[in-house]
């Protein structure tokens, strides 16, 4: 039991588990950096990878929210 | 239009997430993705089930050194 314990703290230390949400497959950079941005202003973002266009929230609801604003605002627009 | 898919960021070094790999090589029922070094996003059903497989893994390198060092 104690080595159980002890694993477990060893264990604890090298791997750090967020539940969240992983954003992909953006089809142009400017709609990923904007949306990047957008949850790293808000305080959501835990992780992003420029390279691959993916990046990693901890809540969804609002990225989802303005992504669904901005093309609605880009429709308008023309 | 981008996807969002639901899941557990992992955040640990290149030693465990190499465990983790060899552990979802298996069957291929952890991992949702692959993102570097040392970041992977596993299902979240799954994660109890990974840890417990880790620990065991884990377990079975460091009781090695333990016999052979203690006598």
């Amino acid at each position: 039991v104690v080595d159980q314990i002890r694993l477990w703290q060893i264990e604890g230390e090298r791997m750090k588990s967020t539940v969240g949400f992983l954003f992909k497959d953006f089809l142009s950079a400017a709609e990923y950096e904007g949306l990047c941005q957008y949850a790293g202003d808000i305080g959501v973002l835990k992780w992003k990878n420029d390279a691959k266009r993916m990046f990693f929230v901890t809540r969804h609801e609002q990225v989802a929210a303005y992504l669904k604003s901005q093309k609605e605002k880009r429709r308008e627009g023309g | 239009m981008p996807k969002a898919v639901k899941g557990v960021l992992v955040e640990c070094d290149p030693s465990i997430k190499a465990i983790i790999l060899k552990i979802d090589h298996d069957k291929h029922d952890y991992i949702v993705e692959d993102l570097d070094d040392q970041h992977l996003v596993i299902k979240e059903s799954q994660l109890p089930r990974l840890k417990e497989r880790l620990e065991e893994v884990l377990a079975d390198t460091q009781q090695m050194p333990d016999e052979s060092g203690s006598d």
